[in-house]
């Protein structure tokens, strides 16, 4: 039986008084992706930070790999990557650079190698000496996924990992998904509008109102399906 | 314990080569502030070692709180830190990597503001200079442990590098004052035998600083 990555048990988050998201449970496990999907401002982004244990939540129990985050042994984080809102990128570091110290910190045999690799993967090998600050946003993001899949993670975590992605990045990222579910990883990510990706079965929530359930706007799933099938 | 402290050191360092914003804002800041102290009180006269003294802490003071920012700066940009919390790195190690950077921006302005020192107030370069070395060495890792965690927790809030300096002067004020007195005994000619009380208490306040930063910099670098 595959390995349940994250659990969240009746989650809430309150900025002050307001609320984010309440009473929220879910769970992702090997092998499994979910697609989160709401409009902006919905608490998406602060649900993955909550999901990767980088926020704490106001209320409820989140597991990662059966433990508390606090109580996660240093090299449980190299189980999980996360793309977030922002890149987590120096700017004035090169791409390949970007790659390299990540992997280093993730201690990652022969880091250099393994950061050239992942440039040839997300196809910016020939942008690996520019300064972060000089590449695209598209491209930026190609390079923040890459660095979130560079120990090949157990539980990935993707804050809208389309945004900002042309066609060919989008099937990149299509790709890498199907990549990390065969090898058994949990997938997670969130979307302002609900999609499909080839060959994968996602399944589809909805935050709304602060709470998280199930999508079942089927007449749009299926509008939408042609268009993202080619992902 | 400390693993991946030396990747983290380098990046830094790599950064600040590339930009230089670091270096040449620090040093500029504290050469500054030493010739408004030399043409306010004037290089000559009976209490030049307690001038110089003073005109090269309050240089360290500003250069320590100036780079313990900037060490933070590019992981506040972006929100890189975020990426250093959810790696494997303890933030002991994070903490540790950026003290070390503070104390290279620190010993950085302080090998300028003592080259600077010894042309405003007639100093030899030679024994006293190299008996100020533990002083300034003892001085610069207390305050670069405390603006460190200070910096830290500023980052957070609007303004924050504004409020630093405020939260660090009352403070480190007991070694400040350790510092002083020491510098400008030594400055006099006097040996290092007879700033030992000195010397310890600059340690004592390591010891409390590096400690209070290494226990307390989990609890103000993750998030609510």
């Amino acid at each position: 039986m595959a390995e349940v990555a994250l659990q969240a048990h009746r989650i809430s988050k309150f900025y002050g008084d307001r609320p984010v998201f309440h009473g929220i449970s879910f769970s992702a496990q090997g092998g499994e992706a979910a697609v989160i999907v709401g409009r902006n401002g919905a608490g998406k982004s602060t649900l993955i930070r909550v999901f990767c244990g980088l926020t704490r939540p106001s209320a409820g129990r989140l597991l990662l790999f059966g433990r508390e985050p606090t109580a996660l042994q240093a090299a449980h984080f190299r189980r999980v990557g996360v793309l977030l809102h922002q890149t987590l990128l120096y700017a004035n570091l090169s791409a390949h650079e970007n790659l390299e110290f990540y992997s280093e910190i993730l201690g990652i045999a022969d880091p250099a190698a393994h950061a050239l690799r992942w440039l040839r993967r997300v196809g910016l090998e020939h942008s690996a000496d520019e300064p972060v600050s000089a590449l695209s946003r598209g491209m930026e993001q190609r390079l923040g996924i890459a660095r979130a899949m560079l120990a090949d993670p157990d539980l990935i975590l993707l804050d809208e990992p389309f945004a900002a992605l042309d066609a060919d990045g989008a099937a990149l990222v299509a790709s890498l998904v199907r990549e990390a579910l065969a090898r058994n990883a949990a997938v997670v990510f969130t979307a302002h509008a609900p999609l499909e990706i080839a060959g994968v079965e996602l399944s589809l929530f909805k935050l709304e109102g602060s709470g998280l359930t199930p999508f079942k706007d089927e007449g749009r799933r299926g509008a939408l399906r042609s268009l993202l099938r080619r992902l | 314990m400390l693993e991946g402290f030396g990747p983290l050191v380098r990046k830094d360092l790599r950064l600040e080569l590339r930009s230089g914003e670091s270096t040449v804002a620090l040093v500029s800041l504290s050469l500054l502030i030493l010739v408004v102290m030399v043409l306010a009180f004037g290089p000559g006269g009976a209490r030049r070692a307690e001038v110089a003294a003073g005109a090269l802490w309050v240089a360290l003071i500003f250069a320590g709180t100036l780079g313990a920012n900037q060490a933070l700066l590019a992981e506040r940009e972006s929100g890189c830190i975020r990426g250093l919390l959810l790696s494997p790195l303890e933030p002991a190690t994070i903490y540790a990597a950026k003290l070390a950077v503070a104390m290279i921006f620190m010993t950085e302005a302080g090998v300028a503001v003592l080259a600077v020192l010894v042309l405003f107030f007639n100093l030899e370069f030679g024994a006293a200079l190299a008996r100020l070395v533990p002083v300034f060495l003892l001085g610069a890792l207390g305050l670069a442990a405390l603006c460190t965690l200070l910096a830290t927790v500023c980052g957070r809030v609007r303004a924050g590098a504004m409020l630093l300096p405020v939260l660090v002067v009352p403070l480190f004020t007991p070694a400040l004052i350790a510092g002083c007195k020491a510098s400008a005994a030594l400055l006099a000619g006097q040996p290092i035998g007879a700033v030992t009380t000195w010397l310890k208490l600059l340690a004592a306040f390591d010891v409390l600083f590096v400690t209070a930063g290494y226990l307390l910099f989990e609890h103000v670098i993750l998030e609510d």
